[in-house]
């Protein structure tokens, strides 16, 4: 009995040795992302294609945008991400509030980005959109603008949306005949703001809300909503999988950037800031291009003939349809928003 | 000296168990409280700013050396990214003011002496009493503002408690659903588990053990495993649907998944046994000589219910219900799987708060005020409803 107490006793206690030993030891450079189509391919033409470059050992994992996790971190003092990919208004903030590390801009090289491509914290990773799009094998003829998605009786149904105010909004004042490029203007005034929840009002009975990138295909797939508004991208490889069953309409377009950042504190910057410049790089990009359709936040990677021809669901061919979702109003009004958002959801 | 040594020796094995207590019970309580009433932000950003304060008054302007300090500070700490939890604080107060903190830090290489000029030349803002009344009640080390949110009020500058605009006030309403919620599925629970832990109390040995499998083995089944289940089920083209479809009960598929229908049967469903199994035991107890002596004086069998046998098995019933009631109110993703916008439970929003928009004030301060107000309906039940004070609670 007593020998095997002391046992038991001393094999806990080599488990917490290795435990802690092992949080001694420098670890992998972790890079986290929105998963996906994007990230599946990306794994094996950027983070592993690194991986083997430098030497550098590179571990991936998913995340749904969620800063919470990035702030207790942070906090804690206890850093396990060190790359992560980032939307705009979450960069500018995140990195107001020392979450992030300012880009090292003598490691990655500023000039090879798009217009908009560079954040104080951040580099551009890739362009990324939403837009509508339904079951053509169910529906013959659905709605082609926000305006026809909110007549209801003309298309039954239910309608899924992003449970963010970030794009709903934006699509209730197109759907109110706001012209794109008064959207902003409309949105920062707080009559614009009550439109457009007035706007909201008229169909909320038919919005089913979906908060994970995976969600829109999955409901509009099992018949649960009718039209959805969905990451490109997820309807893009879901088209490749299925067989075309749903259009793009890129009227409906709403699109941003990405980025990549470092978290504050993390004891694998200078690698992180090293791998942020080999994946943003041309050429990676356009091998990448060669199984995904990546719009890519790199000029030269962007302006290739060759991956616009390849992949036609690549976002930069499209945003002079699109509307750019505002980085800079998103970073001024998005809490004010998000508080009436909610409170308008839950009533 | 045997008596101390014994006394010692229980002390030494209840301290793990106390040591526990207090680690994972007490110590985060006191987390969450402070969370909720701290207000670290001002102190800490701008700690000149706050020294220049203390000796203002609250009416007209402050004196140029909170103008100078409130300049040089912001500035500082955009430099140093220390910006951001300061201005969302401030925010939080009143909309429109994390604007204007940044852009007053990005405008640091236009300002000069005298910054009082300066700053109103900037924004007008800055010549306002009201901002300088939200700075200066700031820098007290805590805030009623979390709380007072949570139950639908707001702060007005000079300091006066109003009721929330009507945009933004949800939370009493969040925390009445919350407790309609968890009694109905309380309610639900103890008509639905009562008659089946009878069963289950007078079948044989060998039936009463397949019973109460048919009880454990979803007990012990994961409560995400068993409300996706649900979700499958009720799913719009999900099994239920085609059943009704094929018994020609409905023309069209009707609406179950998102609804409040659902989220009261997945929570019944994840919450039964809590009920069951304490009312089983509580009846396996009972000696059945009580009816047959209720029997032989004469009582019709609904007599000997309600006279003998319930009033018996109340201790049972308190249990369960309670257990049921404090779990349900806690409930998360159920709700969150299941139920649409209009069914979630303020741990939806100690979730949204926590999560997305970093507002961990919000956070704790709904946290401590659901346990509070669940603490009080406790203690209101042990005096009004019968046979509570034999249950679980004091027994």
């Amino acid at each position: 009995m007593q020998s095997k107490l002391a046992s038991t006793l001393f094999a806990v206690a080599a488990a917490v040795a290795t435990a802690v030993s092992g949080a001694a030891v420098a670890r992998d450079l972790m890079i986290v992302g929105f998963g996906g189509g994007f990230q599946d391919n990306a794994r094996k033409h950027l983070f592993q294609a690194y991986d083997k470059a430098s030497g550098v050992k590179v571990k991936d994992d998913v995340y749904n945008g969620e800063m919470a996790k990035i702030y207790s971190m942070v906090k804690a003092g206890d850093v396990t991400w060190d790359v992560v990919m980032v939307e705009a208004p979450e960069l500018v903030r995140g990195c107001e509030d020392g979450v992030f590390e300012k880009m090292d801009w003598s490691v990655v090289k500023k000039d090879k980005f798009i217009p908009g491509g560079t954040s104080a914290c951040g580099a551009g990773a890739v362009l990324w959109g939403m837009s509508l799009f339904y079951d053509q094998t169910k529906i013959k003829n659905g709605p082609t603008t926000y305006a026809e998605l909110w007549d209801v009786n003309k298309f039954p149904g239910k309608r899924s949306f992003r449970s963010t105010p970030k794009g709903t909004l934006e699509i209730a004042l197109l759907a109110d005949g706001v012209p794109a490029a008064e959207v902003y203007k409309v949105l920062a005034t707080p009559a614009g703001q009550q439109r457009a929840f007035a706007k909201l009002d008229k169909i909320k009975p038919h919005i089913v809300w979906w908060k994970s990138g995976t969600q829109p295909v999955q409901l509009v797939g099992s018949g649960e909503v009718a039209y959805a508004v969905g990451f490109t991208g997820r309807t893009v490889r879901a088209n490749a999988e299925n067989g075309d069953k749903y259009p793009l309409l890129w009227k409906t377009l709403l699109y941003s950037v990405d980025y990549w950042a470092v978290v504050k504190g993390s004891p694998n910057a200078k690698e992180g800031f090293k791998m942020i410049d080999w994946i943003t790089d041309a050429k990676p990009l356009l091998a990448l291009a060669e199984d995904w359709a990546v719009s890519p936040a790199n000029k030269e990677a962007a302006a290739n003939p060759k991956i616009a021809v390849k992949n036609p669901g690549m976002l930069s061919s499209h945003v002079a349809d699109g509307l750019f979702i505002d980085t800079e109003f998103w970073v001024q009004h998005g809490e004010d928003l998000e508080a009436k958002f909610n409170a308008w959801v839950a009533k | 000296m045997a008596i101390s040594r014994n006394n010692l020796l229980a002390a030494a094995l209840i301290a793990p168990l106390f040591a526990v207590v207090v680690a994972s019970f007490i110590v985060p309580l006191a987390v969450t409280l402070w969370t909720a009433i701290g207000n670290p932000e001002v102190r800490e950003t701008l700690p000149r700013t706050t020294a220049a304060l203390r000796g203002w008054n609250g009416e007209g302007l402050p004196s140029e050396a909170a103008f100078a300090a409130v300049a040089a500070e912001l500035a500082q700490a955009h430099e140093a990214q220390a910006i951001g939890q300061l201005s969302r604080r401030l925010n939080f107060e009143e909309a429109g003011l994390r604007a204007l903190l940044l852009k007053t830090a990005r405008a640091k290489d236009r300002l000069s002496a005298p910054y009082r000029d300066a700053l109103v030349a900037l924004d007008p803002r800055w010549g306002e009493t009201s901002l300088w009344q939200i700075l200066a009640r700031n820098t007290a080390a805590l805030t009623p503002l979390y709380l007072l949110r949570s139950l639908d009020l707001s702060l007005t500058p000079d300091g006066k408690i109003v009721a929330a605009p009507a945009d933004e006030a949800i939370f009493l309403a969040l925390f009445a659903r919350t407790f309609v919620i968890s009694f109905w599925v309380t309610i639900l629970c103890v008509l639905i588990g009562y008659p089946v832990a009878y069963t289950l109390s007078t079948l044989s040995t060998r039936w009463a053990n397949i019973g109460m499998a048919l009880v454990l083995v979803p007990f012990w089944t994961s409560i995400l495993v068993r409300t996706t289940a649900w979700f499958i089920l009720l799913q719009r083209e999900g099994p239920v649907n085609a059943l009704l479809l094929g018994l020609g009960v409905v023309d069209a598929p009707i609406t179950m998944i998102f609804t409040r229908f659902a989220v009261y049967i997945a929570m019944v469903h994840v919450l039964l046994p809590f009920v069951v199994l304490p009312l089983y035991s509580v009846m396996k107890g009972i000696n059945p000589a009580y009816l047959r002596a209720a029997a032989s004086l004469g009582a019709p069998p609904w007599k000997r219910f309600i006279r003998v046998y319930l009033p018996l098995t109340m201790p049972g019933v308190a249990a369960g219900g309670l257990m049921v009631f404090m779990l349900a109110v806690g409930f998360y993703i159920t709700p969150v799987l299941v139920g649409g916008p209009e069914d979630q439970m303020v741990s939806y929003f100690i979730a949204f708060f926590t999560n997305q928009t970093i507002n961990w004030g919000m956070a704790a301060a709904l946290a401590c005020l659901l346990l509070a107000m669940t603490a009080i309906l406790v203690v209101v039940a042990r005096l009004i409803v019968p046979g509570f004070r034999l249950g679980g609670v004091s027994a």
